[in-house]
């Protein structure tokens, strides 16, 4: 039937020269290139068996180093300005890995809706002719029912924001390769930049609602702790616990974790994965934007690019922490606010990014699965 | 004269031992077969020897030296090609151009020569060209030259890996179910082809489940069971070992079968 | 009847089984010349109505035509040829109408469109000439209702000897694209200056922005499209060319290498860069790759804003770069002030790297890059070392870039980080996506759409809008500042490219069926264990 059998022609199948014995043919290396490339695998190996402690060590030299040269205070100060910035960046590192664990997309956009937050609360906070503004600054009371709105509305909005990105531009992308949904993730950021260049403007936006919490908390030493920089410390924190309880809790977060695990499974399972992932994008973005909303009452201004690195730095710290782990990017991202800050001090504030750019390789290049990642198994 | 030994190889992966202490040793032109269970550990004993998985323990040596920890596709240029259980080709590339991969790392011409088509480039081209031609044909394959990989029928995918396996001018061939989804007259022709190769001097290593085909072209047969090996030999000394028996049917069917 | 999608029609194409592989760029380069006839032809006519208030093409403003009669022989012609830009531009339509019933475009049609085609660009001359040579104003009427440049007598010549070509040598363009492409491509752009001499502003957006990005482009396939391996940070090797040729062309550090040295250098440079920054990446999978190469995209930039060694000249960069100056016996030729010749070396260096990489793509390293990018495993079963594979694309990728960079220094005489920026890389991914990822056809298409719309369209767009307002009595029209609204523009384009047409603009077979059903995404690595 099959008029395609192999045919006894002539000729042979079997290439004759290929069987004579050739132990080392194309494959010889002179011992100098054996010996560098057994060194550097095994330095490698060590890098990457080592790789948490060679971090913290790294980090803990870092800070003394600031303590010889720069005395206590210094180092005292540096570290409140790092829980600080290391809080921001856990709220977005969070969003980054949520999304990454459930549908392997970096979202590039995610970034981009932490600035776009803090405008909304800009927006929020000015809105209703200044209610709110005068209700803020008017009495403790009134603060805390301005941050009450304040938070519910721009987190509300935001995660309606991540879905409606989510529905349009992601959904349809799900199962392409790598290329597709990063290019469509780059074209959302570009279009929220763009947007809130067009309404805001390319200049540095006063934030209003910065002048809300004002005042020293408590000092140690010589180092004094503002409420704002308590408040993100707080923030951030409580947000995260009430994260993980949820995700471990409720159907949910279940759901999510099911999802994130193998999606075809929760599928089968009568999960809807479709609501999963829209609830996870809610979720991931509403913490993007609390970390935005804490931006805009710790920091006098806002900009339209301020997601841009911002994001990328984020990423890093949920990379650190371990793709997919949500209590890794929280840890992440006070170790990035540490690292980013400490780094600052040493080798002067515009390396700061690059090094962070440059941990990002270095995690990459020896531990991929990040500090906390779940050890990567392969097909028995 | 051992042309592969695998001596007291251990393939862990986090608390699973996926092969546990493997020893077994393939002579050149002979033609071995792997059988065992569902999970008994055959393909990652395949992988570990063609460099894919690195080696917990134990090592691997082919015609003498060492190839432990080698990468792959050293490996294969050493000489041990083979092929997937669930068909590797390059969906999108032609069938030629599949074949002709495989001859990719004894082509002489350099980077050089390529970027400026130099005519020793054409030379090249024009030889590996033929022989993957000569390849397809000797396969039955030539009317899909031009076609992409994925458009031709599964069972001529599998003539295809083999014949992209064959491109890498290899000493010893394995294959990894090359039997699955065959029909009958599709598997005789696989034992004619296997045992062609083996005349033509190459050895080869399969895994198969398909009894009849294993029975029929092996001149030896090595059991895998959990990981384990349980035992080696001819075929007819293994169709009857009751270990071989209790591992495939359960426990009670091998005491059937003797009292039988 | 079938279902009438746009991809598949744009696509459709027959595979000979035993040719050495399926041929299918003849379609897309038929559909290239059929669009880019009426594309052209519609420009030469309106380039008045766009651009005002002086310079004009070879038509008017639509709502002249109907104020005024047709008075002597030369506005008879232009409305002749009025008539022939209509049959052109509804060609394109004709053919798919034609496409979605299955059915071949009857002899007729083409012979009359050759016809057509024929006759406009014999009027075009004789207008052209009627114009210049003989300047009858009788033959015109009423002067001011237009006047005809050069540039739009050519972009008209050229449109109908497309349209010539594609619907009177249909066989011939399917079956050897490249040679028909090539072959009206050529001649095209090396007259192009000669084309356009009253517009230097053209000719340098020709050299600086087509001539670079295409290259940038090229550079960028090698990687992404050849090997698959995902770059956002392509950007970073254009900056060290860029600043190789500054730094040793410039009084910077009072070194002042020629031009084709610096070419040389800053390839060189680049690809050694190339190899490094890929080092790390080879273990990763696609979107750390991606993220990855972002990270060393962003810290090239940095390293130099923060004048490293004190060799970038910081935030200002450096300035003040050489521009040939060639002595021959006859003549001197200053680049800087003559540009064109810039144009002319930028279009023989992309001739130059088109053909060598087409070598590469068809040879044992093209073929082990496609194979790398189907099946890693499969690759590195197959005997292909990944490694060395992998850092080939990025190297050769890079140089290119560099390369590119070198000629970019020499024509703006001022580098500087802003001008590497993220926005750049995304710029030429942006260019291969839309034109095709992987072909090299799709490339230039692609970079030819989008250094004209970002570069020469955005400029126009507000007067062009003020042009509309007035035409069609809406003012308002005028008042809108379309600058600011480009990085949206920008997104949504984006969006909706991978959306509706990942394959890009010319995409190549093997290539859209791979963008949307996904292929088998393990990495080597992966399946070790090491990742």
């Amino acid at each position: 039937m099959s008029d395609e059998s192999p045919a006894a022609a002539d000729g042979m199948l079997v290439d004759q020269r290929g069987l004579t014995s050739r132990s080392h043919r194309g494959t010889a290396s002179s011992p100098a290139v054996v010996a560098t490339s057994t060194v550097l695998r095994q330095l490698y190996s060590l890098v990457q068996r080592y790789f948490p402690q060679i971090l913290v060590a790294g980090i803990a030299l870092s800070i003394l180093f600031v303590y010889t040269s720069g005395g206590l205070t210094l180092m005292g100060e540096q570290i409140k300005n790092a829980l600080v910035l290391g809080a921001i960046y856990a709220l977005v590192a969070i969003g980054y890995t949520m999304v990454y664990g459930i549908i392997e997309l970096i979202n590039f956009a995610h970034g981009d809706v932490f600035a776009l937050s803090s405008f909304y609360a800009l927006i929020i906070a000015t809105s209703f002719g200044g209610f709110i503004n005068s209700l803020a600054t008017g009495s403790g009371i009134g603060l805390l029912v301005a941050l009450l709105i304040l938070f519910v509305t721009t987190m509300a909005a935001a995660g309606f924001t991540g879905m409606a990105i989510e529905r349009v531009a992601y959904r349809r992308l799900r199962d392409a390769p790598r290329l597709a949904p990063l290019i469509t993730a780059i074209g959302v950021s570009f279009l929220l930049e763009g947007f809130m260049l067009v309404k805001f403007g390319a200049d540095n936006v006063p934030t209003k609602n910065s002048l809300w919490i004002t005042g020293t908390a408590l000092t140690l030493g010589k180092v004094s702790i503002a409420w704002t920089d308590l408040f993100v410390f707080a923030t951030a924190v409580a947000l995260m616990f009430t994260l993980g309880a949820f995700v471990r809790i409720t159907t949910l977060g279940k759901a999510m974790r099911a999802t994130a695990q193998d999606r075809n499974a929760s599928l089968l399972c009568g999960i809807n994965v479709n609501r999963t992932i829209s609830a996870t994008f809610f979720i991931g973005s509403a913490l993007a934007a609390a970390g935005g909303i804490v931006y805009s009452l710790n920091y006098h201004s806002i900009q339209w690019s301020l997601g841009y690195r911002l994001g990328i730095i984020a990423f890093t710290a949920a990379v650190l922490g371990g793709i997919g782990n949500i209590v890794g990017a929280g840890i992440g991202g006070f170790v990035i606010g540490i690292i980013y800050v400490f780094g600052g001090q040493l080798a002067g504030g515009e390396w700061s990014d690059s090094l962070i750019f440059a941990i990002l390789v270095i995690i990459l290049t020896f531990r991929p699965t990040g500090l906390f990642g779940v050890d990567v198994t392969t097909r028995a | 004269m051992a042309l592969i030994e695998v001596e007291s190889l251990v393939k862990r992966f986090g608390g699973l031992m996926a092969v546990n202490d493997v020893s077994f040793v393939i002579d050149a032109r002979e033609i071995v077969s792997m059988i065992g269970p569902n999970g008994a550990g055959k393909t990652t004993a395949f992988n570990c020897v063609t460099g894919l998985y690195p080696i917990t323990s134990g090592a691997v040596r082919f015609d003498g030296h060492s190839i432990t920890g080698q990468p792959p596709h050293r490996i294969t240029r050493l000489g041990i090609a083979r092929t997937f259980q669930n068909i590797r080709l390059f969906s999108f590339m032609t069938a030629l151009d599949n074949v002709m991969v495989g001859a990719h790392w004894w082509m002489s011409a350099r980077v050089w020569d390529s970027v400026v088509k130099s005519p020793r480039a054409r030379a090249d081209e024009k030889r590996v060209e033929a022989r993957a031609r000569d390849l397809l044909e000797q396969l039955g394959l030539t009317r899909y030259a031009g076609s992409y990989a994925r458009e031709l029928p599964y069972g001529l995918q599998r003539r295809l890996e083999i014949a992209r396996a064959l491109a890498t001018q290899p000493r010893v061939l394995l294959l990894d179910e090359p039997a699955a989804g065959l029909n009958p007259q599709e598997k005789k022709e696989l034992m004619a082809l296997i045992s062609r190769l083996r005349d033509e001097g190459l050895t080869i290593f399969l895994i198969e489940h398909d009894m009849r085909v294993v029975m029929e072209i092996s001149d030896r047969i090595v059991v895998l069971d959990h990981g384990v090996k349980i035992t080696e030999g001819k075929p007819a000394e293994v169709r009857s070992n009751p270990q071989v028996i209790e591992a495939y049917l359960g426990q009670g069917a091998a005491e059937r079968m003797v009292d039988a | 009847m079938p279902s009438l999608s746009l991809g598949r029609l744009l696509t459709w194409e027959r595979v000979d089984p035993t040719a050495r592989r399926p041929r299918g760029a003849g379609t897309s380069t038929f559909w290239i010349f059929s669009i880019g006839s009426a594309t052209l032809l519609f420009m030469g006519w309106l380039l008045p109505w766009f651009v005002r208030p002086t310079s004009s093409g070879i038509g008017f403003s639509p709502m002249d035509v109907v104020s005024s009669a047709p008075t002597g022989i030369g506005t008879f012609l232009v409305y002749l040829l009025g008539i022939g830009l209509l049959v052109m531009v509804l060609s394109p339509f004709a053919e798919l109408f034609y496409r979605a019933r299955k059915r071949a475009v009857p002899a007729r049609i083409d012979q009359v469109r050759v016809l057509i085609a024929v006759f406009g660009l014999v009027c075009t001359v004789v207008v052209f000439l009627l114009t210049r040579v003989i300047q009858e104003e009788q033959l015109f009427g009423p002067i001011d209702t237009f006047t005809i440049t050069d540039s739009a007598v050519w972009l008209t010549m050229v449109g109908y000897i497309l349209a010539a070509t594609a619907y009177g040598l249909r066989g011939w363009v399917i079956r050897r694209p490249t040679t028909a492409f090539a072959a009206i491509a050529l001649p095209v752009g090396i007259l192009l200056p000669l084309m356009f001499h009253q517009a230097p502003v053209f000719i340098l957006w020709a050299a600086g922005s087509l001539g670079i990005y295409t290259l940038l482009a090229l550079g960028l396939n090698v990687v992404v499209g050849f090997a698959g391996l995902l770059d956002l940070g392509y950007a970073a090797f254009f900056a060290i060319g860029a600043y190789t040729c500054g730094s040793l062309a410039s009084p910077k550090h009072s070194i002042h290498l020629p031009l084709w040295v610096l070419i040389f250098l800053g390839a060189a440079v680049a690809s050694m860069f190339g190899a490094v920054l890929g080092a790390p990446t080879l273990r990763l999978r696609g979107d750390y790759l991606a993220i990855v190469t972002l990270g060393f995209g962003e810290i090239i930039p940095d390293l130099a804003t923060n004048n490293v060694g004190k060799l970038t000249g910081g935030p200002d960069g450096i300035s003040s770069i050489d521009q040939p100056i060639v002595h021959l016996p006859f003549a001197t030729i200053n680049f800087g002030i003559n540009k064109e010749w810039y144009y002319w070396s930028v279009l023989l260096v992309v001739i130059i790297v088109i053909v060598l990489l087409r070598n590469l793509e068809h040879s044992r390293v093209g073929r082990a890059w496609v194979a790398l990018r189907e099946d890693e495993v499969a690759a590195a079963a197959t005997g292909i070392n990944t490694t060395s594979t992998k850092l080939l694309a990025f190297a050769i990728g890079a140089s290119v870039s560099g390369l590119a960079g070198a000629f970019y220094g020499s024509i703006v005489t001022i580098v500087s980080p802003d001008d590497f920026s993220f926005s750049v890389s995304v710029s030429i991914l942006s260019i291969i996506v839309l034109g095709g990822i992987g072909n090299i056809t799709g490339v230039i298409v692609g970079s030819f759409v989008l250094t004209f719309v970002i570069f020469w369209m955005l400029q126009y767009l507000n007067e062009w809008s003020a042009t509309l307002g007035q035409t069609i009595n809406v003012p308002s029209l005028g008042n809108i500042d379309y600058s600011q609204y480009t990085y949206m523009i920008y997104g949504v384009a984006l969006i909706l490219m991978m959306l509706l047409r990942p394959g890009g603009l010319i995409p190549s077979r093997a290539r859209q069926i791979e963008l949307t059903s996904g292929g088998e995404e393990e990495s080597l690595a992966a399946v070790q264990g090491i990742a």
